[in-house]
């Protein structure tokens, strides 16, 4: 009798939350033009070679050259959203069978307000000169996103870094900036795609998201950070394995990972699962 | 009639059956009343019958499954009994003494009769240079504290323990002819009762003896004192009774003086009843009284253990030693010898037990009035700066008392006589320096060539050469013999190499592994393991219902081993002993026999993999902490590991909770998971260091990191605890309107007022500790002991007797539909039409076997806080808060009816983590011994030994008892009438009873996973520089953990079951 407690109505006491099944949104895609597509790939090797080549520096120093590095992962990534990611409230893309009664739910809650009309323009855009216009509706919210990153997801990372063990005491300025990148690598690109989506929010802290570009990097860099802390007790002596850098080198590595290998048509669209059935183990141990 | 729980009745968990099942579990006899009396009184009488059966069958399936839990209690036990033999080095006894009238060299026979009194007179292998001794050993003396101070760095400053005991310096630098002083290093165990043997006997100690600190027995080696005795001398022990244990017989009964030597809380008796009585016998009146006095002085250990060394109390300890060896320096007459030394150290908070340096290296002092002690050379006429220089190990000490005494060599003695002691006063009689070092060496031959004998192997070659050079060397040196010749300085160095050598040879051999009975063990360990797999998440049906088959078949083959066994031991066809035979073929026997009880049907099995991301979760957290034990960083930073695994819990039960459809679930699940991570983060601010964990670890346990008291600051916390932790508690009561009945008088104010005498007992023991309070200190003993007395009856006496009787936590309203408006419309149930309905309204309906059972874990929690210090009782009450709100989590993310695996195993990483919050470390110098004095004045078995494991193993104590929760936590009521139709025998009761032992047998599965790890580990990495720091200690932590916990969930938390089950049956039926 255990396992159908859950899905039998509540007491009286619990409301139960509006809509059951949410309208939830789909998998976001790369945008099709080709200089999107192929940066979109060479983008994570970009941030695997800027991190390989900051190595050093970084192991010598980690708060000068985490500081000195932040602004170019910020710009990166700006720029990647900006040439690769349908931004918040655009149309979701064309290619995925969405129905079209989540499409009219979700659009109230769009933010941006020029979603709408840009939803019918799409295709037009490209023929039109008016790149100016174009630049700026996603530079605007590129530059939000990254506002709320570094509001918003940067406190989160800290806090999430000191309660899996980060000291309290010494290392603040290590942690706030692993932090800082943690979240421009991993939050910067979910701001932008979903803005403040409440249905899209919920899902990705129940780690329910399908899997696409943004989310797998999202997810890669959390699982990569948390895959980073097993090196730094070991007593190999190597300077590399202080406190943020093992981290950090994990959240990048996962970035580039997640988001390469959740575009494949393997991954594409799953969701981690978390009662049975599920996927492999790797993805049920999430964090 | 009808029942109907009211809106909050069924808590914060929605609970579908809640409201269905109460309508006739409530009176499951009342449903019917239309028929008539008599059939009614049938219907009742018939009723009564039923649940009666139930009751029977609860209890004597109950008692099944506790016999099922022993059985793998057994199992552990047999399985680390066999991998201990092994393991733990053994050394074969000897039997054989020296005598003064044989020489150890080869063809060398008695001397005429006749010259033996005068060879006693002068002194038996060699001349005797002293008469009479004096040996007063400081326990604990390292040897920093002996030397000035020498900064190694600018952040090195002299601390309190620095610069008290200057007298063993400045004798040694001021007249070298009269003093020398010495690193001395002792062999580990650094116990006081090893070291006394490895003191005396001259040989190394092996492990196996570690644990006898407890009670101590007789050597029967050939030892330093019983030469002394049988050559007539008189002896005079004062000081730590340990002695009396290894000697009984040897001293002189009216001047010896015992004291107890584990009240370490005591800096002073031992201390003022050796000098009361040590001096008296120094006056020249008394001197044909004695020949050697053995004084043992504590205060300077107990000084450690109860402050840590940079404390006041060490200070004044030490500058009190100071005056005492001065007085007896004025005593002394020209004849007596006066030794001084520790017989370990003590590391930085002032325990000891292990291997580290702090722990090892003592100090030895030797003066004489006489001034016969030499430096070979010029650049060890200074005592060295630090005990890594010029040590000595602690067993030389035998054969230089021996000689200098005129004794002979004990006949183990493995030990160099120190060249200070025989070198003449100027330091270069190499010829006296050779002679005794042959004596010695050809001792250590005889015995090795008996030791080789008694094996049945052969003699070392390489030792045989060096033996035979040495001997050229002796021989040519002896033609020559007036000129101190080079080649006397040539043998001594030989035969002090063939010494050596020999000592090397020696802890090669006594680190001889028996790995058979090794490998028996971790077989043993691992079938039980397997077997546990099947039994705990391998089988569909209900565990109580294999229980009897599976006992009868497991004691069937046990039975049958055990004879086997025996027999073959009896008839001589294997080499194992009886016992090893019997233990092994009858642990093998129960599991062959259990085998066939257990997979009997293969319909009833299942694959015990995982289903979902929880149970991986749990297979997770156990096989990767298991596979980090082989790793020396991984062991070392357990503690941050553990929580880091919390923390990754704790995130995965927020992302789950995110995933609930009720929002009641998913806010409270996201708010207790917030609360379990943020806990787990709080409670890692408590950490005591080991010392591997330097520097990159802060103890803040105590006040400082050498220091082992608290600071005044932490005797905040147990009012802290007094004052939130009911509330906390109360919390999760009210959360499912559990917080009535007994619950408010037992939370409220047992648990609290129990609580509050905790903290004013530690009060008093801080201004013991800081002398605040202008009462003695006996007072001051007597009213805290008393308090403790009267926490543990509290929680003990009174709380266990409580919660056999309590009833349920609810309260049942019976009124009149109409004023109730604000019940739910009540159900109507078939046949009650009649009247105005009467409404029963239940609160704590929807918790009723969880906090009724709770009560238990209370009770725990209390006698577990009370015996913590103040740091660890934060910690304590934090672990109290995490569990509750780890059930709460559980409950919402619909985990406690599914019998996941995941509650028993974060339950058992609680207890792990919280194991090192309370002042721990995988180290035997972290056990904190002087808890067995928070409610006792003197040791007292089998007492005290538990209070120390109410200490050391509190936190996994109080997880184990929680374990039965994770089931019980907000589970429906269930009576035999509302099961399933499905399954209309089933007993609900044992359906209970079934989910309980699952959960218990995955926590034993947890521990038992993380035991054979580390007993593997251990074997595996035997040869591991670092297995006496760190694999061995783990691994006996680890075993020892299991069979506590095994013991604990058996007879407490799986046999609490019994009376929360029964006290719901009495109130809602079967």
């Amino acid at each position: 009798m255990a396992p159908d407690i859950s899905s039998a109505p509540g007491a009286s006491s619990s409301t139960p939350q509006a809509p059951d099944e949410k309208p939830s949104a789909p998998p976001v895609n790369i945008l099709p033009s080709l200089i999107a597509r192929i940066y979109s790939i060479a983008h994570p090797a970009l941030l695997l070679a800027l991190g390989a080549t900051r190595f050093e520096a970084l192991v010598a120093n980690p708060t000068k050259e985490l500081i000195s590095t932040l602004p170019w992962l910020t710009l990166l990534q700006i720029f990647y959203v900006i040439v690769c990611l349908p931004p918040t409230g655009s149309a979701p893309s064309l290619e995925t069978s969405a129905p079209a009664p989540a499409d009219v739910k979700s659009s109230p809650r769009s933010s941006g307000p020029s979603g709408a009309a840009r939803h019918g323009k799409h295709g037009k855009r490209k023929q039109h000169a008016n790149n100016w216009a174009c630049i700026w509706s996603r530079l605007l919210p590129a530059l939000l996103s990254l506002s709320l990153t570094f509001a918003l997801a940067t406190p989160v990372f800290t806090i999430l870094l000191v309660l899996f063990g980060a000291p309290l005491t010494t290392h603040n300025s290590e942690t706030v900036l692993c932090a800082a990148h943690m979240a421009v690598l991993s939050a910067t690109a979910l701001i932008y795609a979903h803005g403040l989506d409440r249905n899209v929010w919920n899902e990705v802290w129940g780690i329910a998201r399908p899997a696409d570009a943004v989310w797998g990097s999202a997810l890669g860099t959390c699982l990569g950070a948390w895959l980073g802390a097993v090196p730094i007790p070991l007593d190999w002596d190597r300077p590399w394995q202080a406190f943020p850098i093992t981290i950090l080198f994990g959240a990048y590595i996962g970035y580039a990972v997640g988001s390469l290998l959740s575009r494949t048509p393997l991954v594409y669209g799953k969701r981690v699962q978390f009662t049975s059935e599920g996927l492999s183990e790797t993805e049920k141990k999430t964090t | 009639m009808v029942v109907t729980p009211s809106a909050g009745a069924t808590g914060t968990s929605p609970n579908p059956n809640g409201p269905k099942s109460g309508l006739s579990a409530a009176n499951p006899r009342s449903s019917d009343q239309s028929s008539d009396g008599q059939s009614k009184r049938k219907q009742a009488a018939l009723a009564e019958k039923k649940s009666r059966e139930l009751e029977n069958e609860f209890k004597a399936k109950h008692s099944g499954v506790m016999g099922v839990l022993a059985w793998i209690l057994l199992l552990h036990v047999a399985g680390i009994y066999l991998f201990t033999k092994g393991f733990l080095l053994t050394r074969m006894v000897l039997e054989d003494k020296s005598t003064c009238d044989v020489l150890p060299f080869e063809g060398i026979l008695a001397q005429p009769p006749t010259a033996l009194g005068s060879k006693q007179q002068k002194g038996c292998w060699h001349e005797k240079t002293f008469d009479k001794a004096v040996v007063i050993i400081i326990d604990a003396l390292r040897y920093d504290f002996t030397v000035p101070f020498a900064s190694k760095g600018e952040s090195d400053t002299v601390h309190l323990f620095h610069n008290n005991i200057p007298v063993l310096y400045e004798t040694a630098v001021e007249n070298p002819a009269n003093a020398f002083l010495l690193p001395f290093i002792a062999d580990p165990p650094t116990t006081t009762l090893n070291r006394l043997k490895g003191l005396t006997t001259g040989t190394l100690p092996t492990f196996l003896e570690a644990g006898s600190n407890f009670a101590g027995t007789a050597i029967d080696e050939d030892n330093l004192v019983a030469q002394l005795h049988s050559a007539g001398k008189n002896l005079v022990h004062l000081g730590d009774d340990t002695w009396q244990a290894l000697f009984p017989g040897y001293f002189d009964t009216n001047l010896t003086h015992a004291y107890d030597s584990f009240n370490v809380w005591d800096l002073h008796t031992v201390d003022n009843g050796v000098t009361e009585h040590l001096f008296p016998l120094l006056r020249p009146e008394n001197s044909k009284k004695w020949d050697v006095i053995f004084g043992h002085y504590l205060g300077v250990d107990h000084a450690g253990h109860r402050y840590g060394p940079n404390h006041a109390a060490m200070a004044s300890k030490l500058q009190e030693m100071d005056r005492v060896i001065r007085d007896i320096i004025n005593a002394l007459d020209d004849n007596t010898l006066l030794v001084v030394m520790g017989d370990h150290g003590m590391d930085i908070k002032g325990d000891h037990g292990g291997e580290s340096d702090d722990e090892v290296e003592a100090a030895l002092w030797m003066y004489s009035k006489r001034g016969i002690f030499g430096r070979t050379s010029k650049d060890t006429l200074l005592p060295p700066q630090s005990a890594r220089d010029r040590p000595v190990p602690q067993i030389d000490l035998v054969p230089t008392l021996s000689l200098l005494l005129g004794m002979p060599i004990p006949f183990n003695n493995l030990g160099s006589p120190i060249e200070e002691a025989f070198s003449g006063t100027r330091g270069n009689n190499w010829a006296n320096l050779a002679t005794v070092n042959r004596l010695t060496a050809a001792q250590v031959k005889r015995y090795q060539h008996q030791y080789a004998l008694a094996r049945g192997a052969g003699d070392d070659e390489e030792s045989a050469l060096l033996w035979t050079a040495a001997e050229e060397e002796w021989k040519s040196a002896s033609k020559g013999f007036s000129s101190k010749s080079t080649a006397a300085r040539a043998s001594n160095e030989l035969f002090r190499k063939y010494q050596r050598h020999t000592l090397d040879i020696c802890r090669g051999l006594w680190a001889q592994f028996d790995v058979p009975s090794m490998i028996q063990g971790v077989v043993i360990l691992l079938t039980s393991i397997v077997l546990l797999v099947i039994y705990a998440r391998g089988l569909k049906t209900d565990r109580t219902q294999l229980t009897s088959r599976l006992l009868q078949l497991a004691s069937v083959g046990a039975g049958v081993g055990a004879v086997a066994g025996l027999a073959f031991g009896l008839t001589g066809l294997t080499d194992m002993s009886m016992v090893d035979g019997a233990v092994l073929l009858s642990a093998a026997g129960s599991i062959l026999g259990a085998t066939p009880a257990l997979v009997k049907k293969p319909a009833n099995l299942t694959l015990p993999l995982p289903t979902g991301m929880w149970g991986w979760l749990a297979l997770f957290f156990t096989v990767s902490q298991s596979i980090g034990f082989a790793s020396n960083s991984y062991t070392i930073w357990e503690d941050e590991i553990l929580l880091f695994f919390l923390t990754t819990f704790g995130v995965c039960a927020g992302i789950s909770s995110m995933r609930q459809k009720q929002t009641t679930d998913r806010v409270l699940g996201v708010y207790h998971s917030i609360l379990f991570v943020i806990l787990g983060r709080i409670a890692s601010f408590s950490r005591l260091c080991r010392e591997e964990q330097m520097p990159f670890c802060r103890s803040t346990y105590y006040a400082s990191s050498a220091s082992s008291t608290s600071a005044p600051w932490q005797l905040a916390i147990p009012f802290l605890v007094t004052l939130f932790l009911p509330s906390v508690v109360r919390s999760f009561y009210a959360g499912s309107k559990s917080y009535e009945g007994t619950a408010s008088l037992w939370i409220g104010f047992a648990f609290r007022f129990g609580l509050f005498v905790t903290s004013l007992f530690w009060i008093l023991e801080g201004a013991d500790d800081g002398e605040w309070l202008p009462v003695s200190k006996e007072t001051l003993k007597f009213v805290r002991v008393f308090l403790a007395q009267f926490v543990l009856a509290l929680a003990f006496a009174a709380g266990t007797t409580a919660y056999f009787y309590a009833k349920p936590c609810v309260s049942i309203n019976v009124s009149k539909p109409t004023e109730d408006p604000n019940s739910p419309p009540a159900p109507i149930v078939a046949g009650q039409q009649q009247g105005p309905r009467t409404t029963v309204t239940i609160l704590g309906f929807g918790n009723v076997y969880g906090t009724h059972f709770c009560f238990l874990l209370l009770n725990f929690a209390l006698a577990i806080i009370l015996m913590q210090k103040p740091m660890g009782q934060g910690a304590i009450a934090l672990l109290l808060w995490q569990i509750l709100s780890l059930l709460e989590i559980l409950d919402t993310n619909s985990l406690t009816m599914t019998n996941s695996s995941i509650g028993p195993v974060i339950l058992g990483v609680l207890g792990s983590f919280y194991y090192f919050k309370t002042g721990h470390q995988a180290t035997l110098s972290s056990i904190q011994w002087e808890t067995a004095f928070i409610p006792l004045a003197t040791i007292q078995y089998p007492w005290s030994p538990i209070f120390v494991i109410l200490n050391t193993f509190g936190a996994q104590i109080l997880a184990a008892i929680a374990v039965p929760l994770t089931v019980l936590w907000k589970r429906p009521l269930q009576t035999h009438d509302r099961v399933p139709a499905s399954n209309p025998n089933k007993n609900p009761a044992t359906r209970i009873l079934s989910d309980v032992v699952q959960a218990a047998g995955t926590h034993i599965l947890y521990l038992a996973t993380i035991n054979l790890a580390t007993t593997m580990w251990a074997g595996h990495l035997r040869r591991h520089l670092m297995l006496y720091r760190i694999f061995s200690p783990r691994f006996m932590m680890g075993s020892v953990v299991l069979a506590v916990v095994d013991v604990v969930l058996m007879i407490v938390a799986v046999g609490g079951v019994r009376w929360s089950t029964l006290s719901v049956g009495e109130i809602f039926g079967w």
